[in-house]
């Protein structure tokens, strides 16, 4: 439904899209990750035809969006990370205007309408106006919007940022709803637990490249290395038989296949400087260990949240 | 081009503006209380210039409805802005929607809020202030057309080349008293001074004025409003043409979010 082939772009000296390859089959569920400024929203963009990029080509169902960009937008439904509704209007008709976008009409419309209500619980809020809903309403009218016309490819970018643990579920409920009836879905998100939730396939985006792209079990069987991690009061010690382990600030990660026997022999190491520990961590193969193997970096320390941690 | 999704985005803003009418209905009140003030005066005015029976209508009434009219072109424009603040102006881009059907869409609202505008100060300008037309109704009609034309291709303009929504609003009410000032709007033209006079058909205001005053005080036929009506859409054509060249769907606007 969805290839991207070899994209780039740049904002000045920015390099936010550095040969990006990427395609999403019909019925597939692509967890879009990486830290800010990894590219996610501009790739989305480009994907949607609102930004052009410098090289490189993008299909959708075999239409090449910068030659074809009406033709392919039909096919797309777009929820940016920006919450973008009509505030002094209606649920109802927030969701006609686009609708009548699609050039959907009578009781097909109305149809419509029930149907995405009906899913993402909106139906007692048709007739408010959009100001005086929750942030979690507005984010779930936001992301009907982009659902209403049942384009084969869904772009949700950060669909549940801001939003309550019951509409996350329920957005994460929908979105694998769509994907079972045949639903292309590129799914951008901070948080890694919400990808492994969707069942969803993985790609990482890090400094505007793809670093891993694959099904959640294979990236995590390939790169899924346990990590034992040390943090202390300062510096991170020089400390005899740690050599081996990676140091970056105030930590200390080693990797492992016996986390539990680490642990203990790390701890036994530590001697003299063991007053200074603060934390010992054990990070299990996980998405969050796939991104440490891949970038060498911890994820909740890029985007700056300790929600994205597994 | 998709006429349907030209009317869908039309349908949206008219319940846009059933969902605030204060501002048009403060364009239609507003320019009556003027009316209710100036007409002595333009009776003095219009009896000087050598008109014989007038009342003073006869020029405040086309006069403040041009410099309200002229009041629209901000409304056109915030109807692009509003869309930067409310963040929807992205996802109105991700549609299949194309830029000109966008364009028709949003200039239907304010042509016929325009016609309305018009038609309720003409009418009420007979009812209240006794306003007698000498002349063909359908001159006013197509002078009115004309002129509402002219003002969407101007907020089109305004919308391409402001890049805030206080540039907007800035420009637009200045540009309507600038305009209905020289243009013969605010006072009769005869009052005006020499290089003012030399000045005034420069605007679209000073055209409106002539049609609507070639058929309300002359008594002309629409045979004499033909050459003001086409100065009017040839504005409205240039305006439009600058704003063709000027206008960036891609631009962000800053709004007042």
């Amino acid at each position: 439904m969805l290839e991207v082939e070899d994209l780039h772009k740049t904002y000045g000296e920015v390099v936010a899209l550095d040969g990006v390859d990427l395609s999403v089959a019909a019925g597939d569920i692509v967890g879009l990750l990486g830290p800010n400024g990894a590219g996610k929203t501009t790739l989305v963009s480009i994907v949607a035809g609102l930004r052009r990029a410098d090289r490189g080509v993008v299909r959708v169902d075999g239409r090449n969006v910068a030659v074809a960009p009406y033709e392919t937008r039909r096919r797309i439904g777009l929820a940016p990370q920006d919450l973008g509704i009509y505030p002094v209007l209606s649920v109802r008709d927030n969701l006609l205007y686009f609708g009548e976008l699609a050039e959907l009409s009578g009781r097909e419309l109305t149809g419509r309408i029930e149907e995405v209500a009906d899913a993402l619980e909106l139906t007692h809020l048709l007739d408010r106006p959009a100001r005086t809903l929750s942030g979690g309403e507005k984010r779930r009218l936001h992301t009907a919007m982009a659902m209403l016309h049942r384009p084969p490819l869904l772009l949700l970018d950060e669909p549940t940022t801001g939003v309550d643990v019951a509409t996350r579920s329920r957005l994460l409920e929908v979105v694998r709803a769509r994907a079972a009836d045949g639903t292309a879905v590129c799914y951008s998100t901070h948080y890694l637990p919400e990808v492994e939730s969707l069942g969803a396939s993985v790609a990482i985006l890090d400094q505007g490249r793809v670093a891993a792209r694959g099904a959640l079990h294979d990236l995590v069987h390939a790169h899924g290395q346990c990590y034992v991690e040390l943090s202390f009061d300062g510096e991170a010690p020089d400390v005899p038989g740690l050599e081996g382990a990676e140091r970056s600030g105030s930590g200390l990660r080693l990797p492992t296949a016996d986390p539990a026997g680490e642990t203990a022999r790390v701890l036994s190491a530590l001697g003299p400087v063991a007053p200074r520990l603060r934390t010992v961590e054990i990070l299990r193969p996980s998405l969050e260990s796939v991104f440490l193997a891949v970038t060498g970096r911890r994820y909740e320390e890029e985007v700056g949240t300790g929600v994205g941690a597994s | 081009m998709s006429v349907r999704r030209s009317l869908a985005v039309a349908r949206h803003e008219l319940r846009l503006l059933r969902r605030d009418p204060a501002p048009v209905v403060i364009l239609i009140a507003m320019p009556l209380v003027l009316m209710a003030f100036n007409r002595p005066a333009f009776r003095a005015a219009l009896t000087e210039a050598g008109y014989a029976d007038v009342n003073g209508a006869e020029h405040v009434v086309p006069g403040t409805a041009v410099m309200f009219a002229f009041f629209l072109v901000g409304n056109v424009g915030f109807a692009f802005f509003r869309e930067h603040g409310w963040q929807t102006w992205e996802r109105l881009r991700a549609t299949s929607t194309r830029p000109v059907e966008v364009m028709v869409g949003k200039a239907i609202t304010p042509l016929v809020v325009s016609a309305v505008q018009l038609f309720v100060l003409f009418g009420l300008g007979g009812l209240l202030f006794g306003l007698r037309v000498r002349g063909a109704i359908l001159g006013l009609v197509l002078v009115g057309a004309s002129l509402g034309i002219c003002l969407v291709a101007f907020g089109f303009l305004l919308t391409a080349v402001c890049r805030t929504i206080m540039q907007l609003n800035a420009v637009a009410n200045i540009g309507a008293l600038v305009f209905a000032g020289i243009g013969g709007a605010l006072t009769p033209l005869s009052t005006l001074p020499g290089w003012a006079r030399a000045v005034a058909p420069a605007t679209p205001s000073y055209w409106a004025m002539r049609g609507f005053r070639s058929i309300i005080l002359d008594g002309a036929s629409v045979g004499a409003v033909l050459l003001p009506c086409a100065i009017l859409l040839l504005f409205g054509v240039g305006f439009g043409l600058v704003a063709a060249r000027r206008f960036r769907f891609a631009e962000t606007k800053t709004s007042w979010a």
